[in-house]
């Protein structure tokens, strides 16, 4: 607590302050915009390792907890706080949030705008993950998701730019608008008379919705935070919206903004809706299938690297789905654990593509070859992301795949065994097919302008990500033991 | 390796590291006294869900002494012969950091005491083997062949993972010391699956073990450097399927059944499976090993050709042969690659026999422990091949007689492909000029090879197979014999014995008739067709990539099209169009007209107060 601030709150609206005061600063002081934007994540990023560090894992209710009355009528409260589902996700986020800033070196016009897009974009991406509150969850998540679109629309890159930005804003506002409907479907179905999401799901435990509105509520809820996340066939929007945006956008919305959804899935559906929930389910197992073995498959075929990221990270969102689908305490738990890992991933894979893209003017890997001995570090670190993007053990992405796996097998067998194919052979396949295309083979060494990240200031960001994902892959109980006892309460399981 | 420029340095690190696990691991084994066959554990919780427990666990037994020892040893000799081998090479920091994060993660398979760490380990050796095997990456066909080695891998881990989920659901842990309790105690506790599940896990072995049909990548691996073949290819992480097999022996015991839908398969037992895959391996790489002209390709296929040996002896309920085999085979196998490395760093990587020749003269001592391994290789006495190779005809023979005349012939076909290679390219006159000039390798080469001259010729002296019998069956173990004794045991059981005998005598008269002093390959001609099909590996990688090229990649290409053009294509552009059409026609309403919009909003109205009132 710091003058009756708690420091979850400072984390939200630092970023948000910052693009207001931004917001009256002359244009002129080009450098400035940059600075301030590293300086306020880099603190945002502290402080979130600080609150990931201190969180008491099965400690009971919520930590570092803000609530202020908003409107009293409606009872709507700008109620922050973090329990084992938000814990790691914020942390990731606050981190992805300084790599994407360090990552952004690319934007030469319009800094001003780009900047102050970014922070409000960091601060309603957290926001939206600390929120108990249903009308903060929803608006904070809209407050990053316009400047995604402008982002993309404005600095984007590639001929396809204008359709990307097209598609991703006509999916993700229809997504948003299925989801407002089943968010207030459930508020008034629920009857509480509240938006306070602990109070909420109190209310819901001991007076729950009848059934026959929890099978329209669910649906809803299902499809719009699914066409949030890519759920198969709502996914064309992803790897072309994540190949044209530019490279912070692509960080911030691959690795983090999109995990709402499923994070919407296990913090409001699952428990909120469970009958619902149950006769969905298995919808969500064949969907997911799609993600994971459809995608995949897609993803084999890409020539374009960022394509391939973009095909590989739907594809890993259906591990998620997957886990989610299994309504076990290994599942919900893996898939908490795969949002946090792959949120790390993914942003690193595109600050990495961001990074050749740059260098290269283009992506294309057959014009790419023998990179490994040309920028040995980068190399080795996309080496590493992509090797971890097929589920090796030391990264987080294996425990998840494995607990989401181990957790599916009773309800849904059959599904369990092409998901492990899926995981392990259809990944290993097109990841292993980019490193072949880009990191080896014969070394190019004329006409290819491309030069290692020598400057420490250029390596950070990389090796942030990294270590982050070493440092859980290789102690997992650090993740692990915070999701355990808030996804056991999900599931309404006693804590372990 | 942290320092990329200081080569040195990097070298001695690693090569410190793993010659003190060595001098560990041979205190070990001899510090424990025989008696005592308890398994030491430790662990720390690595992360628990619900059931889920998997401990970051260490077990040590006798097994896992026995392993340590192999792997240390053949590991250490190779990372010391790497140094001068690898002298001149500009990436040896690399180099020596893939070959000690191979030598943890082989060590970690060896050691861990629950499936879900040893599949982590597993992984990991995976990784090691690509980042060694296509060490040279600039070179597409190493490049090409990590991918391939990986993949295969891959393939078999699929199956080993859920034969671990498997077994979790049915008994509810991973460790291995439980599940063997608690197979001891409900041996129908795996129910209908138990069949289903030894396969799976079998899958594992078949991956790492390079059995059929996933066999292609190991000749493919041969791109990587020599000494890299020798542990990795050769020795060690090939043999980790096997090791795996005796580890987990306790899953096959289990009652075999199938579910109800594969009723018609109840007869079979994963073991009847496992020695049939071992059977078929073994004989197909050593006929393909007939065939070939690359000494390194000539000894991946013998390595094929002795872990389905192994693989077999599982099979027939013999763990105990198997890990004979694996420990003999380790360092005999390990130092024909040495030596190989030496010829070739000799000819300047020529690596064609038919290019070599007269060899024997130019690098005496090379060619001397050479033929001291080929010996060992084709199991003549008192060499240690033969009484483990021995071990295994003996196994076969108690449980099948096909089986035991596929091993014999399989003998045959190995000693003659071994002094095919070794007349070819040791006896006889230089062929090229490279020959001519070759010289013997430096001492640092030469010192690991003498070093494993030694177990290659005595480890027959002392079979594994009291220590480690008290592991797989509950009666106590029988005393070890005196060496002297020990030397003659295999006689105990004559067929056998002299099977094994007859079969390398005739291989190696048959291939002194044909190659000694030849010029050229005379089988080709002889055998025609069959000669062909032999050289070019029963065509087996051409129909994979058919298959692969007209299956995944038609399926992906066609999903792509799907995805590109119909998914979000017409779908999408379809909707686009939709919103564009009720635009236009909403525009045609926007007349700017004030009393277009006087009309339309009565109109509105009254529609409006219709809906409303009327019905």
């Amino acid at each position: 607590m710091f003058f009756g601030l708690s420091i979850l709150t400072i984390i939200i609206l630092l970023p948000l302050l910052a693009a207001l005061v931004l917001a009256f600063v002359p244009r002129e002081r080009g450098v400035l915009f940059h600075g301030v934007a590293l300086v306020v994540t880099g603190v945002v990023m502290v402080l979130g390792a600080g609150l990931f560090w201190q969180f008491q894992p099965g400690a009971k209710g919520l930590q570092f907890e803000q609530s202020w009355i908003w409107v009293a009528g409606l009872d709507i409260r700008f109620h922050l706080g973090l329990d084992g589902l938000n814990s790691g996700l914020l942390f990731m986020g606050t981190l992805v949030a300084f790599a994407a800033a360090c990552a952004s070196w690319e934007i030469r016009e319009r800094t001003k705008e780009f900047y102050i897009l970014l922070l409000v974009m960091t601060g309603g991406i957290l926001g939206a993950f600390a929120a108990q509150d249903l009308f903060f969850f929803y608006v904070f998540h809209e407050l990053a998701l316009i400047p995604t679109f402008l982002m993309i629309g404005i600095w984007g890159r590639g001929e396809r730019k204008n359709y990307a930005t097209f598609q991703i804003t006509l999916y993700l506002v229809v997504g948003s608008l299925i989801l407002l409907v089943g968010l207030l479907g459930l508020y008034w179905q629920a009857g509480a008379r509240t938006f306070d999401l602990v109070e909420l799901a109190a209310h819901l435990r001991a007076r729950p919705i009848p059934v026959a509105a929890q099978a329209w509520i669910f649906p809803l809820l299902l499809f719009g935070f699914g066409i949030l996340v890519s759920l198969w066939p709502f996914h064309t929007w992803a790897p072309l919206g994540y190949a044209s945006a530019p490279t912070s956008t692509a960080m911030l919305h691959a690795g983090v903004l999109k995990k709402f959804g499923v994070y919407g899935l296990i913090r409001i559906a699952l428990p909120m809706v469970p009958e619902g929930a149950r006769h969905w389910l298995p919808v969500i197992a064949f969907l997911c299938l799609g993600n994971i073995l459809y995608c995949g498959l897609v993803a084999v075929r890409q020539k374009d690297l960022n394509l391939l990221i973009g095909n590989s990270s739907v594809a890993h969102m259906g591990f998620i789905f997957l886990g989610i689908a299994s309504g076990s305490l290994l599942g919900v738990t893996g898939a908490v654990v795969i949002m946090v890992a792959h949120g790390l991933l993914a942003a690193l894979a595109f600050a990495l593509s961001g990074y050749l893209h740059q260098q290269l003017g283009s992506l294309q890997m057959d014009a790419m070859s023998g990179l490994l001995r040309r920028v040995p570090f980068l190399g080795t670190v996309l080496l590493l992301t992509l090797m971890a993007g097929c589920g090796l053990p030391g990264f987080p992405n294996f425990i998840g795949e494995s607990l989401v796996l181990f957790g599916v097998w009773k309800p849904f067998p059959l599904v369990t065994i092409l998901a492990a194919w899926g995981a392990l052979v259809i990944a290993a396949v097109y990841m292993l097919r980019a490193i072949r295309k880009i990191l080896h083979g014969p070394v190019i060494e004329q006409g290819l302008a491309l030069e290692d990240a020598r400057n420490p200031w250029r390596k950070l960001p990389f090796a942030l990500l990294l270590g982050a994902l070493l440092l859980l892959g290789c102690y997992p109980r650090l993740l692990v033991d915070q999701v355990k006892p808030q996804a056991a309460a999900v599931l309404r399981l006693p804590s372990p | 390796m942290l320092c990329p420029t200081r080569r040195e340095l990097s070298a001695r690190l690693s090569i410190g590291a793993v010659v003190a696990a060595f001098w560990l691991s041979f205190l070990l084994w001899f510090a424990a006294d025989l008696k005592q066959h308890g398994a030491t554990e430790t662990a720390f919780q690595w992360f628990s869900v619900d059931n889920l427990v998997v401990a970051f666990g260490l077990r040590l037994d006798r097994l896992s002494e026995l392993m340590l020892l192999v792997v240390t040893g053949v590991a250490g000799a190779i990372h010391i012969y790497s140094y001068s081998y690898m002298a001149e090479d500009r990436d040896v920091p690399r180099y020596f950091a893939s070959l000690s994060l191979f030598t943890f993660a082989m060590l970690g398979i060896v050691l861990a005491n629950n499936f879900v760490l040893m599949f982590v380990f597993w992984e990991l050796v995976g990784l090691s083997s690509y980042l060694l095997i296509g060490f040279w990456f600039e070179r597409p066909a190493a490049a090409d062949a990590g991918k391939k080695a990986f993949l295969a891998n891959r393939i078999g881990d699929t199956g080993f993972l859920l034969g671990i989920i498997l077994l979790w659901s049915a008994t509810g842990s991973v460790h291995f010391g439980t599940i063997q309790q608690l197979l001891h105690e409900q041996p129908k506790l795996l129910g209908e699956m138990s069949t289903i599940i030894g396969l799976l896990i079998f899958c594992g072995a078949v991956g790492k073990s390079a059995q059929f049909p996933l066999h292609v990548w190991l000749p493919d691996a041969m791109e990587g450097p020599t000494p890299v073949s020798a542990l990795i290819h050769a020795a060690t992480m090939v043999a980790a399927g096997i090791f795996m097999l005796c580890r987990v022996f306790f899953v096959f015991l289990a009652e075999p059944s199938m579910p109800l839908m594969l009723a018609g398969l109840s007869g079979i037992s994963a073991l009847d499976v496992i020695a049939a895959i071992g059977m078929i391996t073994a004989l197909l790489a050593a006929l393909m090993a007939v065939q070939q002209n690359d000494i390194k390709r000539i000894l991946a296929y013998s390595t094929l050709s002795q872990l389905g040996l192994m693989v077999l002896a599982v099979g027939c309920r013999g763990p105990l042969p198997a890990m004979f085999h694996l420990t003999t085979h380790a360092f005999f196998k390990a130092l024909l690659f040495l030596g190989a490395g030496a010829v070739i760093h000799a000819m300047h990587h020529e690596q064609d026999i038919w290019r070599m020749g007269g060899l024997g003269r130019k690098m005496p001592v090379t060619a001397a422990v050479f033929l001291a391994a080929t010996l060992a290789l084709c199991g003549l006495p008192p060499f240690s091949g033969f009484y483990s190779k021995d071990a295994i005809l003996a196994c076969v023979l108690k449980q099948n007689m096909v089986l035991f005349l596929a091993a014999v012939a399989t003998s045959v076909l190995t000693a003659f492909y071994m002094f095919r290679l070794v007349f070819v390219a040791f006896a006889g006159k230089p062929r090229t000029s490279e020959a001519g000039h070759a010289h013997e390798a430096p001492a640092l080469m030469l010192y690991p090879m003498l070093f494993l001259v030694v177990p290659s010729v005595l480890a027959g002296f002392w079979s594994v197979e009291p220590y480690l019998e008290p592991l797989f069956s509950a009666h106590a173990a029988t005393a070890v014999k005196p060496w002297y004794e020990q030397l003659l045991a295999p006689f105990d059981e004559p067929l056998a014995a002299f099977a094994g005998l007859g079969a390398a005598g005739f291989g190696i008269f048959a291939a002194a008739t044909l190659y000694l002093g030849a010029r050229e390959d005379s089988l080709p001609s002889r055998w025609g067709a069959f000669a062909r099909v032999l050289r070019n590996r029963f065509y087996i990688d051409e129909i994979y990539r058919v298959c692969i090229t007209l299956g995944l990649d038609a399926v992906a290409a066609i999903l792509d099209f799907f995805d590109r053009w119909i998914l979000a294509g017409v779908i999408v552009r379809g909707l686009h169009g939709t919103v564009e059409l009720t635009g236009r026609i909403l525009r045609l309403f926007q007349t700017g007209n004030l009393h277009t919009y006087g009309f339309m909003f009565g109109l509105g109205v009254i529609i409006t107060l219709w809906l409303a009132l009327m019905r």
